[in-house]
């Protein structure tokens, strides 16, 4: 052989180790866990896996994560705690996934966090809210850029001391306030915000109970808050349980100025529309906002078109008429793990490994505006009360006016003006 | 513990009696059935289920509701006809085990089945019948006719059961199923048709369901264990016991959430539960 030959034959060796090389690029394997069947899929968690979806699909199509190509390994958690941790069990020991991702309940993710932290494994919560989650946990391995649910207990009640004199026409200490909830870890870390805030702002507390999610009958609570005669009502609960409760209280006669809910069933306007048509009208829901409903010219470069793409893609899907908050809420958590903490941990850290992602995750600091919906990232360092949690994560109040959801707090970003109390007319007005 | 007696307090004892009126209607069908055949349905509130689905359906599907409602109770008696022939009738002299574990397993296949047919959307006639007011207590109408209704099945399986041909016989093989067939009685057409009526017993709890509560897959774990729960109390299989039974456990959820907290109702009424049972295994009003 020629020394020509052999520098030629010496190139094709090197070309064919770097294109072995390049084929070889490993995948990241996702298990995305959410509840596909049960209670909970109607309530938010279906929508929520969808949007987690079209993340993946968008970010595979650019090319996957710096060359990785994301694949998502879904599993159902049926609505049922036990079939989400053993999910987790099978994603994380079985089909050896790189990290864990999604989960809508907050009575999964509290337990589940705990595993798959003392496990040494990395997991990412989409959309489940309950501080209990991080408080006093001290977790390394699982990160949350999603609100929590002190947040959610404090802004409803903001919301209504800002607007108390102005709306209600009463000193907000004057303002009677009922705090209902189902009993999971959900509805108490909702209500115990609700509780402590409401009464830091000086309102009353006319009633504060929980209830099973699940109960037949909730019209006991219903003659409790007829007699307790709230002005404002602060809900937070499921499905079939919301649903349940508004037609029990309409059948008793129950009345109020303002119902605030918080997420979950309540984030599902189309199907509140749907089974109560014009008596849904004037709900409030405070959640994370739905990104389709900011104004893209707030937010960084770009997000509006993801924003606008996300929104065509679940319409297409699923034929809805309304985009619940949820398909963000799946979306944009999983668009923050894909474009910038992976690229980080892959870069920074030489892949993705629990390690490597947690490292990564901990230098987050995404600004307010760099997300779809609005808010920025920068979780809370190891010792802190709520380590692993977002501290730059916000609710708003949106509230439904005539069948369409608008946001009404904080008023920086706000699309209406609140209608409060409800209109004369209005079935459940005083 | 905060016992308000006042107007409030006599409107949740109401509510009380009327959500009685649904539990003891579900918990009848589920005794017959038991008490003649010796077998617990485990599956019955996902008889309901399918019952309101079926009822959602013909409704949706352009059919006035009293239509409706009729093909669903229909639909539940073929149902319970042919969970007894292809399911139960198979493992009718077997162990109980299994016959408890095969409609346990039906259980599970109709809420797959289910939510594979229908989704998992929550789903409603969008029917109102609005309340009517007394002395300043608003009361469901669809909790009323409920609750008239559950009395009139009542009524009628105890008249259908003492003043027919059919019913006697049904008595009488539930008081001796091995004598009976010695004697001509044919056993297997009386499973059959106890079966069919305490299918369409859960039809007619679904037609009235769908006026209260939304339909989805899921919905028999809403109900089941408070009315397997309601038949025990009462003595399984006994079918008056099982009406009084529903009752008493629904007065200790309406009082018990009166006086306390709202999820204390069911604590409450699940703790005498098992102090009765303790006391009298049996059931309050024991065997059939």
């Amino acid at each position: 052989m020629t020394g020509c030959g052999l520098a030629r034959a010496a190139a094709g060796l090197v070309a064919g180790l770097l294109l072995f090389a390049g084929t070889a690029v490993a995948d990241i394997k996702v298990g995305v866990i959410y509840d596909l069947t049960g209670a909970f899929a109607a309530g938010g968690s279906k929508a929520a896996a969808i949007g987690n979806r079209i993340a993946v699909d968008m970010i595979n199509e650019k090319g996957g994560v710096e060359g990785h190509k994301i694949i998502a390994i879904e599993a159902d958690a049926q609505s049922k705690t036990d079939v989400a941790i053993n999910e987790a069990e099978r994603l994380l020991n079985d089909a050896k996934v790189d990290l864990l991702m999604g989960v809508f309940s907050s009575a999964q993710c509290v337990p589940m966090a705990a595993r798959v932290d003392a496990a040494k494994k990395f997991m990412w919560a989409n959309v489940c809210v309950a501080s209990a989650v991080f408080k006093d946990k001290n977790l390394q391995y699982v990160f949350r850029p999603q609100v929590h649910s002190d947040q959610f207990g404090e802004v409803s009640c903001s919301f209504i001391a800002e607007n108390a004199e102005a709306k209600l026409k009463k000193d907000v200490k004057a303002v009677k306030v009922a705090i209902i909830h189902e009993d999971g870890p959900y509805g108490v870390g909702v209500a115990m915000g609700n509780e402590l805030k409401c009464k830091e702002l000086g309102m009353q507390i006319a009633l504060k109970e929980g209830y099973a999610a699940t109960s037949p009958d909730l019209s006991a609570l219903v003659t409790k808050l007829r007699r307790a005669q709230p002005d404002v009502i602060l809900h937070t609960g499921y499905n079939p349980d919301i649903t349940l409760f508004l037609r029990q209280a309409k059948e008793a006669g129950l009345k109020w100025s303002a119902l605030i809910g918080h997420g979950a069933g309540y984030g599902q306007i189309d199907k509140l529309i749907e089974t109560f048509k014009d008596d849904a009208d004037y709900i409030y829901n405070v959640d994370p906002v739905a990104a389709q409903l900011l104004d893209p010219k707030t937010l960084a470069a770009g997000l509006g078109e993801i924003t606008a793409e996300m929104v065509k893609r679940y319409k297409a899907e699923t034929n809805a008429r309304e985009v619940p908050t949820h398909v963000s809420m799946g979306f944009n958590q999983a668009w923050i793990l894909f474009t910038d903490v992976l690229p980080r941990a892959i870069k920074t850290y030489g892949g993705f490994d629990p390690e490597a992602l947690r490292k990564a995750a901990l230098e987050t600091d995404i600004p307010d505006g760099g997300t779809i919906q609005g808010y920025g990232v920068k979780f809370n360092p190891p010792g802190h009360p709520m380590a692993g949690q977002n501290a730059r994560s916000s609710p708003v109040v949106m509230q439904f006016i005539k069948g369409q959801t608008k946001v009404v707090w904080p008023v920086t970003i706000r699309t209406a003006d609140p209608v409060l109390p409800l209109p004369a007319g209005h079935a459940y007005a005083r | 513990m905060d016992c308000q007696l006042d107007m409030f307090f006599l409107e949740a004892i109401l509510n009380g009696v009327l959500l009685a009126g649904l539990l003891a209607l579900l918990a009848l069908g589920l005794n017959l059935v038991f008490g003649v055949i010796d077998v617990v349905w485990i599956c019955y509130a996902e008889l309901v289920m399918v019952g309101m689905y079926g009822i959602n359906s013909a409704y949706k599907g352009g059919l006035p509701f009293p239509l409706a409602a009729l093909i669903g109770i229909a639909l539940v008696a073929i149902a319970g006809a042919l969970l007894h022939l292809l399911v139960i009738r198979p493992v009718l002299d077997t162990r109980p085990i299994n016959q408890l574990l095969v409609t346990g397993g039906v259980l599970f296949f109709l809420q797959a089945a289910a939510t594979m047919a229908f989704g998992i959307d929550f789903r409603n006639l969008g029917i109102r019948l609005g309340s009517i007011s007394l002395f300043d207590m608003n009361f469901a109408l669809a909790r009323i006719i409920t609750f008239l209704v559950a009395l009139a099945a009542m009524l009628a399986l105890w008249l259908f059961l003492t003043r027919t041909y059919l019913g006697t016989a049904i008595r009488a093989i539930a008081q001796d199923r091995q004598i009976m067939p010695l004697m001509g009685v044919d056993s297997r057409r009386l499973y059959l048709v106890t079966s069919a009526i305490g299918g369409g017993l859960a039809g007619l709890a679904a037609a009235l369901m769908v006026l209260q509560y939304d339909i989805y897959p899921q919905i028999g774990l809403q109900f089941g264990p408070l009315v397997f729960m309601i038949c025990v109390l009462g003595g399984l299989g006994n079918i008056i016991g099982g009406f009084i039974a529903a009752f008493i456990i629904s007065q200790f959820i309406a009082v018990g959430s009166s006086c306390f907290h709202t999820e204390w109702g069911y604590a409450v009424a699940f703790l005498f539960f098992m102090l009765a049972i303790f006391i009298r295994p049996q059931g309050l009003f024991g065997g059939k």
